[in-house]
């Protein structure tokens, strides 16, 4: 799930990213902005067992996933689905 | 009203198309005026607000199509408030387009089709119902979000991006499309269904957004008078083209257009009449599809029945 934060200039938002994993070892969010690289924006585990990642993002429309214990998956709670380069199912978010 | 938010994006989408360098090409919004006249025109007030700000913005958009289906003039000839919203307002902001019109999807087609002759490689074209209401709260909020679904095929290459409202469970559509539209696509185009419903679970959603060279595969091909939706997905999934799925708020039809257990059987025997066509066309060149087409089409009809009696518990 994700929500967004107005608070930043230059067509940059902060952008919460929360994902329900509380059984994971590690979690990580990628997507078009990262370049599907897993290892550039780890999440960190919540006291509640929830991950969160609070990154900036640009205005417009991304793509995304969490990976889960290194398994590509879908936000339960995404505004949108579509699919990426390599045809997997992803979510979408508008930021603005 | 969110008016700010609106110029907000607006701005935000010519800098990136500013600073990405492409060549860019417009949206055209085109807007199904709805076939019977609300006494209330606040819900209409407002969607036509949003498409003056679109007007307002001709870098972007293309000047806003309004298809107006002629028996909807007839039926207000004498009512003083149509004739002034439609000169005062529609006019306008939109350009009208005068149809005689089956059922909505051929006000769909009439719309795109003008608007795809306006349009060029690039462009994209955005339907956006006009029978919701919009006047209220979350109607707001849905007018500050529909613009997401041309922006989705704009700037992510998507061919076609379904809005998708979110109902309740009991939401009479949403009965009609689970109990029934899904039942008869699962039926008919298994693979597909499955597809489709990993995306959307409103297979016939009038909120979408399609890009030009997609849609004019689509205005080429047989256009159906009814549940066109269900055939540009099917289409989509067959020739494995781009699909996005956004969630577009929580609108609903305006009372006039809600549903009857008859109105939800002419829906069900209209969904089944396109499916089967579809299906023929499709496998008509096979050997013995004559056959297969006998089985499916005794099957589709035990589906359609119990479909309609879960509805009939559902809906009286």
């Amino acid at each position: 799930m994700s929500y967004r934060n107005k608070n930043n200039a230059h067509n940059m938002r902060s952008v919460n990213f929360v994902c329900d994993a509380p059984q994971a070892q590690s979690v990580a969010l990628v997507g078009d902005f990262n370049n599907w690289n897993a290892h550039s924006h780890p999440m960190k585990k919540q006291a509640d067992g929830a991950w969160l990642l609070r990154p900036e993002l640009k205005h417009g429309h991304h793509r995304y996933a969490y990976l889960v214990d290194g398994v590509m998956t879908l936000d339960p709670r995404a505004m949108g689905v579509t699919r990426n380069d390599k045809n997997e199912r992803v979510a979408l978010i508008a930021v603005s | 009203m969110k008016t700010p938010t609106v110029r907000r994006k607006a701005s935000a989408l010519r800098k990136r198309r500013a600073s990405s360098g492409a060549s860019a090409g417009k949206i055209h919004p085109v807007v199904i005026y709805p076939f019977r006249q609300s006494e209330s025109y606040e819900d209409l007030r407002q969607l036509y607000a949003m498409v003056a700000r679109l007007t307002d913005n001709p870098e972007i958009y293309a000047r806003p199509i309004t298809v107006v289906d002629r028996k909807t003039y007839y039926a207000n000839a004498k009512n003083k408030h149509f004739a002034d919203f439609r000169k005062n307002t529609v006019e306008v902001t939109s350009d009208i387009l005068d149809a005689w019109c089956v059922d909505t999807c051929q006000m769909w087609y009439s719309g795109l089709g003008m608007a795809y002759e306006r349009g060029g490689p690039n462009d994209v074209y955005w339907l956006i119902p006009g029978d919701f209401n919009y006047g209220s709260m979350v109607g707001h909020e849905v007018l500050s979000q529909l613009h997401d679904l041309p922006e989705i095929c704009v700037e992510l290459q998507q061919d076609v991006c379904i809005g998708e409202i979110a109902t309740d469970h009991n939401n009479p559509k949403q009965i009609i499309d689970t109990y029934g539209t899904f039942a008869l696509l699962y039926h008919w185009f298994p693979n597909q269904a499955r597809e489709i419903r990993e995306y959307t679970e409103r297979p016939r959603s009038e909120f979408f957004a399609m890009r030009h060279a997609f849609l004019g595969e689509m205005l080429n091909r047989r256009w159906y008078a009814y549940e066109q939706t269900v055939v540009t997905l099917l289409y989509a999934v067959f020739d494995k083209k781009h699909i996005s799925r956004f969630l577009v708020g929580h609108v609903s039809d305006l009372p006039e257009g809600r549903e009857s257990v008859s109105s939800a059987m002419q829906q069900l025997d209209r969904t089944e009449r396109v499916l089967k066509t579809l299906w023929r066309e499709r496998n008509q060149s096979l050997p013995d599809w004559t056959k297969h087409y006998r089985v499916l089409e005794s099957q589709s009809d035990q589906v359609r029945r119990t479909a309609m009696t879960i509805l009939e518990n559902l809906l009286s």
